[in-house]
């Protein structure tokens, strides 16, 4: 098999995060009790990012938890355009102040994405569990100031998706180039809390016509990117392109991971290290990153379905979630013997009018229980 | 429809440039241009490449010519190609007209 080159990195510097969003995707159990006291260091990313251009790479994101914390964050940008990259920020803009946006900006910051809970101060609060709103109102003015362009990134759930338009308002206010309104994917936290956060049948239809209009209506204005909640739909969706076909990941200890959910997810699957091998061998020759590569591992039905090479059999994560085995076809697939057990969840949601509205916060990664 | 038409033509005088946020540059491992910016890439064919290297503060016109003498083609002939390229860019966001 030909082994396709990556196009973008997603470099996830922390686990540490000041807010506990109930949907965070982050891991709800750390691998070991250093994933929080052994991070990379600054030369050790500036080495993960000089090999990830080599590899073809042209886009890098910073993420994490809350990529701000990492003081060295800006000398990380300056490398990352040293070495050619396309550069941007995902962040909850805590910890945005004014020097801090002026060195990113020097250090060459391409765009950044600022995520926000509601356009509501007291609901988006209550989500974050913490006085966040504000800080971020502050954050995206500094980034407008600084002349970077703004993306705002809203995750949908039950508790925020009847206030679409609201959000969508919040974003023409700030100028924003771009909003992406995310339906949460169940993954980490959002995995544990999901009988709060998935909407029902009934706002998911509206959410998407609210969606579809203001689309039209801000055509050449304000990009709108609405992400579909997948438990209702009845194909998957077409994960990261295909497994080890564009992406990767390093999170904060330096595991290299085809997604970033991948590690705690499919907990069998060993991931290899960026301080003990080089990335190159880990993208071209490591067996995680081969393991679903192409169309070959598929099983029936996917393995003989002429929607392979467009979905790929959907993600990874979510099969081993529901089934146990990541090599099963995506169980949001109708066509999938795990169907079932998405329907069931959608049943439970939409036969009732009690719904729970109980969440864990994302806790302190500090605090996080270990695996083994 | 017509009204987006009309909002798509391009002027004569007018200078494209890179929108904000976006580079343009040599992807080291095709060789080839691309586009980068926020939410993607776009690799670029010849034409595109050939004209946004000279979207730097000249007008259209310019472009038409600089590009028709560097390849003694007909000026009349290539206009219509630098249009479409550059509305298709408009649309996408990536250029602005000046
Ligand atoms: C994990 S966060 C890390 C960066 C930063 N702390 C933030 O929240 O912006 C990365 C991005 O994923 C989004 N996100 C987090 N959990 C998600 C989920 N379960 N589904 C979809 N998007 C999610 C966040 O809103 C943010 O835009
Ligand atoms: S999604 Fe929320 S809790 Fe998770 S890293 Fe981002 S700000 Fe922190
Ligand atoms: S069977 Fe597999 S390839 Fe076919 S649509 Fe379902 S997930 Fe996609």
């Amino acid at each position: 098999m030909t082994v396709p080159r990556p196009y973008a990195l997603l470099a996830e510097l922390t686990y540490r995060c000041p807010l506990h969003c109930p949907y965070c995707s982050n891991p709800v159990v750390l691998k070991s009790a250093t994933a929080v006291t052994a991070e990379l260091t600054t030369d050790e990313w500036r080495r993960v990012i000089r090999e990830a251009a080599a590899l073809g790479v042209l886009q890098i994101g910073f993420s994490g938890g809350e990529p701000l914390a990492r003081r060295d964050l800006a000398d990380l940008v300056h490398a990352a355009r040293e070495a050619n990259l396309y550069t941007n920020l995902i962040t909850s803009g805590i910890g945005l102040d004014d020097d801090r946006m002026r060195a990113l900006r020097d250090a060459g910051l391409d765009s950044v994405q600022l995520s926000f809970q509601s356009d509501d101060t007291d609901l988006a609060d209550e989500i974050a569990g913490a006085r966040a709103h504000e800080r971020k109102l502050n954050a995206a003015a500094k980034i407008r100031a600084a002349g970077i362009p703004l993306s705002l990134n809203f995750v949908i759930h039950r508790r925020n998706i009847d206030r679409l338009p609201q959000m969508i308002g919040l974003a023409e206010m700030l100028r924003a180039e771009r909003v992406e309104l995310a339906n949460a994917q169940f993954y980490g936290w959002a995995f544990l809390n999901r009988a709060a956060l998935l909407p029902t049948r009934e706002q998911v239809v509206s959410a998407r016509e609210i969606a579809t209009t203001a689309k039209a209506r801000l055509a050449g204005k304000i990009d709108i990117f609405y992400v579909l909640p997948d438990y209702y739909e009845s194909r998957p969706k077409p994960c990261l392109n295909g497994w080890g076909q564009r992406y990767l990941t390093v999170n904060p200890v330096g595991d290299v991971l085809p997604c970033p959910t991948a590690s705690s997810a499919i907990p069998d699957l060993h991931f290899e290290n960026v301080r003990a091998r080089a990335l190159d061998w880990i993208w071209r020759e490591s067996e995680s990153f081969n393991r679903f590569r192409g169309t070959e591992w598929m099983p029936e039905p996917c393995q003989s379905c002429p929607q392979k090479e467009i979905d790929f059999g959907g993600c990874r994560c979510q099969a081993a979630l529901f089934t146990g085995n990541a090599a099963n076809t995506d169980p949001v697939c109708t066509l999938s013997p795990n169907r079932a057990g998405v329907d069931a969840v959608l049943g439970d949601l939409n036969s009732s009018s009690d719904h729970a509205c109980d969440w864990t916060c994302r806790m302190n990664p500090m605090k996080l229980p270990v695996s083994q | 429809m017509q009204f987006i038409m009309r909002m798509l033509e391009i002027a004569d005088a007018a200078k494209p440039r890179l929108a904000r946020g976006v580079r343009l540059q040599i992807d080291s491992t095709t060789g080839k241009s691309v586009l980068l910016f926020a939410e993607g890439i776009l690799e670029l064919n010849e034409t595109a490449q050939e004209i946004l290297t000279r979207c730097d503060g000249r007008t259209v016109s310019e472009i038409v010519l600089a590009l028709a003498e560097e390849y003694d083609a007909d000026p009349m002939a290539l206009a219509a190609d630098v249009r479409e390229t550059l509305i298709d860019l408009q649309r996408r966001k990536l250029i602005e007209l000046a």
